[in-house]
């Protein structure tokens, strides 16, 4: 069992790291408290199996509670974060037991089924407490607190625990200096591995990331051009729009916006992000120019990790209600999240236009590779003198008339370019093909383009009230700088939206049902602070919690502790045991010449008598234990003269052999007022 | 089987490990190694978490403590005082003496036992089913950790905790009070024992071995009989208690007779039958004492509770049977079929005892070498109890053998199936229940 005060100290540490410091004081004070509460309680093993029970309840609830709407690394770390407490109800029952520690097969099924089938074989107890406070320490660890507190924290602890556990045989000097040479390395490692991890990072990172990278990247999109076969994208629902007084959104949400084309990928060159300050609210966010709203669109969507690139609306010029710490937008039109929770639910005000920066030459720029073929497709559609919006009418009715929607595709001739290929021989593909041939086309033509990639917004969904956006509902237009603004151009056929439902699965409805109930629960798990949990989750479980309780309280308590507990256990006073004689006892104890259980005084002697001991003489121990024999069991008692003979004699010789060395003494019992063992001079049965 | 043999090789790895880290590091030691994991699988990414910190604070920690416990401690002299007996389940004291021959008073060492190694060898760990085995599911089947586990619990025969070593003053012997638990039946083995001393922080041990080769029996378990009335107690006892020393036959020369089957070739006259013809043999006057058999059934594939239960039984038996005026006959089969008498100065209690701790299950054997055996000396024994492991169609036809030939017999099945009680009280026997075998006993 710890010392007093280390498991309360541990908690406290482990509140103040994490945060949860209100609850750490109440923890503390639950585990502390038992040195005040004098009662314990007769908790048999079935009352430990429940209350183990209803600590994997808790871990489960908060499992379950990280997991969902959170990715499985913050989860564990979270979870990790708030061991402590689901471990508390166990560790308060060893606490306030009788019996001071617990079985081991409480933790374990297959144990629990063994200590059924064989009540009568020994358990396997274990004392929590120390393990508790180990625990407590890494929890606190999740926190990451990076000041060096969570260091000294766990030197000063490990130090309590371990000077509460030390060998005797050392001076204080040589544990000190121990302690201070690992606690040294400890701290040169430390720092030794987080510099080694910063500098291997550095070298992985770019190479790690560009390897396993699939959200959207704004400074860079691979498109599918030229890739041969299906291409197939997920029915998973990927966003939820809901649009002000039942109107219908705007049809496209722009991600991002790209400037230059390098088969198969389009790039945003010179678009560094800048950073976006909130306003006073803390949750609106300014992104452009204030313009005449046109509408306002609410958003809900998923961040991976809280980072990630949110969907608007081209036009939108201010965010509403968005809970992110973080925000930052480039001059292409895309607005990204460096910190925020794992849903976020947001108003996008939009107008007329966009916010995104005004054209410039590389957005009129043809690549050398495609020009040939960019430029013989001008010439049919008889671009050159024709006016923007001339020729942007144009481009729509050749792409609409002349192109179907295709998502499979077959091999192409060799030599010949995928835009090549699509624009004179297969005439067909998917959106990638259309906007990728528009942007191009209109380049050609002399008009500034970008290329677009975004979500198409067209899909109700009647069990939720809302539209909902699909995985493959993604989507690539044009941006074209026409009359002096940004308008959005998509000539993909509106056919793909069918050909891409016909996609969809039997069980999507299942899916979709499973998605609804896991956005609900994410958006209640994401709709406030963090410090929810020990409210909503915790008020679920405080009837549980409270039965368990009283059905523990409930059990026999037995009175412990030095008031009550020396009256009921302490025998009756015997004659005689304040003898100095013990005195005598316990320094040859120490001297390591213990009485064994039933060994009587006289034989013990003999013995230690035959030992020789180079440092202890027995020579006057004889009469003295004659005169203790006599206080003890005389009814006549010792006269005055006798017994300060035997009090003096004793004590002449415990300063004789003062061998100043720390008490050894298993049992040491005090001279006066404890209780000493048996010494009459026969054996005790 | 190189499966097997891969397995097995990794066992051992493992078990090796284990046990010098048990043996090396103290509970507190252990807590540190076991948070220097938990740190470990939690702080890869410093970035994530602090828990590096954690880590390499306890790494440092250990490290220093199992720097400063290289050094063994050297200097002392030890003594172990083993008694001859343990029995199962009961605590058992002895005394380990400790001598400093050396200037100096020694102080915070504690003492640990190097006992015999549990761990089966290669050829048994592929031999041996564990008693459900085949209730296991495909994978603990394939790689057989339960096996190995089981396997070492049959060998580990003593438990017993570090036990500190109080301050030796120099140029003098402390005894060191060690209590053991016996775990299961057969001969304890000591190898010696090691002188631990923790390092300052008090997490790691270092360790001086004292070859102390030892041995100690353990008995199996007992159980109070109550007053027993065996089958054939009063038998009239002709030859009486004088001639307490010899067994059966006594060697009082009577007559010559015709041979007639089953007289032992060594009482053939040969003179006689040379003279007339046919053979004839010397008969002895007959003693006769009560002589009761104690038949155990060894017939399990491994050593199984109930099979565990049975020896208690039959040693409860033993020891409680009064042999000083009776012979009791101990019958089992094992590698071959043994007979072990004790009684009226022949054999000692505490040998029989000492036998049946050392018995072993006989996988490879059938029944009848038993039926046999007890049917061979059916005629020397007043009556029987048998202790049997299974109610089948051979025990069966034992059990009507012997009721047929009238030797009053006590059969007690020890078994779990409680359909068998029926049938049992039709054939005159009674069940045992494993893990309530006292309450059965104490109905008879």
């Amino acid at each position: 069992m710890t010392p007093p005060g280390l498991l309360g100290a541990a908690l406290l540490f482990w509140g103040w790291q994490t945060g949860f410091l209100a609850v750490g004081v109440v923890m503390a004070a639950l585990v502390e408290g038992r040195h005040l509460v004098r009662s314990r309680w007769d908790l048999s093993r079935t009352d430990f199996n429940r209350v183990s029970d209803l600590s994997a309840v808790l871990l489960v609830l908060i499992a379950i509670y990280q997991f969902v709407g959170t990715d499985a690394a913050r989860a564990v770390l979270a979870i990790l974060e708030w061991l402590p407490l689901t471990v508390l109800p166990l560790v308060t029952c060893q606490l306030y037991s009788t019996a001071g520690v617990v079985d081991l097969s409480i933790f374990f099924w297959s144990l629990r089924r063994r200590a059924n089938e064989h009540p009568e074989e020994p358990g396997w107890p274990i004392d929590l407490t120390y393990p508790y406070v180990a625990l407590a320490l890494l929890s606190a660890s999740a926190a990451n607190v990076r000041t060096g507190a969570f260091f000294a924290g766990v030197v000063a602890l490990a130090g309590w625990a371990l000077w509460s556990a030390r060998p005797r045989r050392y001076p204080a000097a040589v544990w000190i200096a121990t302690l201070a040479v690992a606690v040294a390395l400890g701290w040169a490692g430390h720092v030794g591995i987080a510099a080694a991890q910063r500098a291997m990072e550095r070298v992985a990172q770019s190479w790690l990331l560009n390897l396993i990278r699939r959200d959207t990247d704004p400074f860079k999109s691979s498109t599918a051009l030229g890739e041969i076969g299906e291409v197939k994208l997920s029915p998973r629902i990927l966003l939820r729009v809901e649009s002000a007084n039942g109107t219908r959104p705007p049809a496209l949400l722009r991600e991002a916006s790209y400037n230059v084309y390098n088969a198969p990928t389009w790039y945003a060159v010179d678009a560094a992000f800048i950073s976006v300050s909130p306003e006073a609210d803390g949750a609106t966010w300014k992104l452009g120019p204030p313009v005449p709203e046109r509408g306002r669109v609410t958003v809900a969507a998923y961040l991976r990790r809280g980072k990630g690139v949110l969907p608007a609306p081209s036009g939108a010029r201010q965010l509403d209600n968005l809970l992110v710490v973080e925000l930052a937008k480039n001059p292409l039109g895309s607005v990204r999240v460096d910190e925020g929770l794992g849903l976020v639910r947001y108003a996008a005000h939009f107008g007329d236009g966009t916010a995104d920066g005004p054209p410039r030459t590389l957005d009129l720029v043809v690549p050398r590779n495609e020009q040939a073929a960019v430029e013989r497709a001008a010439a049919q559609l008889g671009l050159a003198g024709k006016t923007p919006e001339q020729a942007v009418i144009a481009v729509r009715a050749w792409f609409s008339s002349h192109f179907r929607y295709a998502r499979f595709l077959g091999a192409r001739p060799q030599g010949v370019s995928p835009l090549e290929d699509f624009f004179f021989r297969t005439r067909a593909g998917h959106c990638e093909y259309f906007a990728t041939g528009t942007v191009l086309l209109l380049r050609a033509a002399g008009i500034p383009a970008r290329y677009a990639i975004g979500y198409a917004v067209h899909e109700w969904s009647p069990l939720e009230g809302r539209w909902v956006v699909r995985a493959n509902d993604a989507h690539a237009w044009t941006l074209a700088w026409v009359g002096g603004a940004w308008r959005e151009i998509d000539t993909t056929p509106g056919e793909w939206i069918s050909a891409e439902r016909e996609t969809a699965s039997f069980w999507t409805p299942l899916g979709d049902l499973w998605s609804w109930a896991t956005y609900l629960f994410s958006r209640w798990r994401w709709s406030e602070r963090e410090d929810r949990l020990a409210g909503s989750i915790g008020w679920l479980l405080v009837p549980l919690i409270a039965l368990l309780a009283w059905r523990l309280y409930r059990r026999r308590r037995v009175a412990t502790g030095a008031a009550r507990g020396a009256a009921a256990t302490a025998p009756p006073p015997r004659p005689g045991d304040d003898s100095a004689f013990y005195l005598v006892e316990r320094r040859l104890a120490q001297l390591a010449f213990p009485r064994a259980p039933g060994e009587s005084l006289v034989r013990w002697l003999a013995r230690v008598e035959s030992a020789r001991p180079p440092a202890v003489t027995t020579a006057a121990l004889p009469a003295l234990l004659a005169l203790h024999y006599r206080y003890r069991f005389d009814p006549a008692g010792l006269g005055a003269a006798e017994l300060t003979e035997l009090d003096t004699g004793a004590r002449e010789w415990v300063a004789a052999h003062d061998m100043g060395g720390p008490d050894m003494a298993p049992q040491a019992h005090q001279a006066r007022g404890a209780t000493p063992p048996s010494d009459s001079p026969g054996q005790r049965s | 089987m190189w499966f097997r043999r891969l397995a097995y090789r990794q066992f051992l790895l493992a078990s090796r490990t284990q046990y010098t880290l048990a043996r090396r590091l103290t509970p507190a030691g252990k807590l540190a190694g076991a948070a220097l994991v938990g740190a470990m699988i939690f702080g890869p990414n410093t970035r994530l978490t602090v828990s590096y910190q954690f880590f390499t604070l306890a790494l440092a920690m250990l490290a220093v403590a199992a720097l400063l416990s290289v050094r063994a401690p050297r200097g002392l002299e030890t003594r172990r005082r083993l008694p001859r007996f343990g029995t199962v389940g009961e605590p058992l004291t002895y005394h380990v003496l400790v001598r400093n021959p050396g200037p100096e008073a020694r102080a915070g060492l504690s003492l640990l036992e190097d006992l015999e190694d549990p761990r089966p060898d290669f050829a048994t760990f592929v031999s041996t089913h564990e008693p459900d085995e085949a209730r296991r599911n495909w994978f603990d089947r394939k790689v057989a950790y339960h096996r190995w586990a089981w396997l070492i619990e049959q060998n580990r025969r003593l438990e017993i905790a570090e036990h500190a070593v109080p301050t030796v003053p120099s140029r003098t012997t402390v005894e060191v009070r060690v209590t053991a638990t016996p775990r299961r039946r057969g001969r304890a083995r000591f190898l010696g024992v090691s002188v631990a001393r923790p390092d300052p922080l008090g997490l790691v041990r270092a360790l001086r071995q004292h070859d102390l080769p030892d041995a100690l029996v353990i008995l199996p378990k007992r159980y109070p009989l109550p007053p027993l009335q065996l089958p054939g107690t009063r038998r009239y006892q002709p030859g009486g208690i004088t001639l307490a020393s010899s067994v059966g036959d006594s060697e009082e020369f009577l007559s010559l007779r015709e041979y007639r089957p089953g007289d032992p070739l060594k009482r053939i006259h040969w003179r006689s039958w040379a003279r007339a013809g046919k053979p004839i043999v010397r008969e002895y006057q007959d003693e006769f004492f009560v002589r009761h058999g104690l038949v155990l059934d060894t017939f399990v594939p491994a050593p199984t509770p109930v099979f565990e239960e049975a020896v208690s039984v039959s040693a409860s038996f033993a020891a409680t049977v009064h042999t000083q005026d009776s012979l009791l006959d101990l019958m089992f089969v094992g590698p071959e079929a043994y007979v072990f008498t004790a009684g009226r100065g022949v054999g000692h209690v505490d040998r029989m005892l000492e036998v049946l701790a050392e018995v072993r299950p006989c996988p490879d054997r059938d029944f009848a070498a038993l039926h046999r055996l007890v049917v061979e000396r059916h005629s020397l024994l007043s009556g029987l109890v048998c202790v049997l492991v299974a109610w089948d169609d051979a025990r069966r036809a034992l059990v009507g053998h012997l009721r047929a030939l009238g030797v009053p017999s006590l059969v007690l099945v020890v078994s779990e199936d409680a359909g068998l009680d029926a049938e049992l009280e039709t054939a005159g026997a009674r069940r045992l229940v494993p893990g309530r075998i006292a309450e059965g006993l104490a109905r008879l």
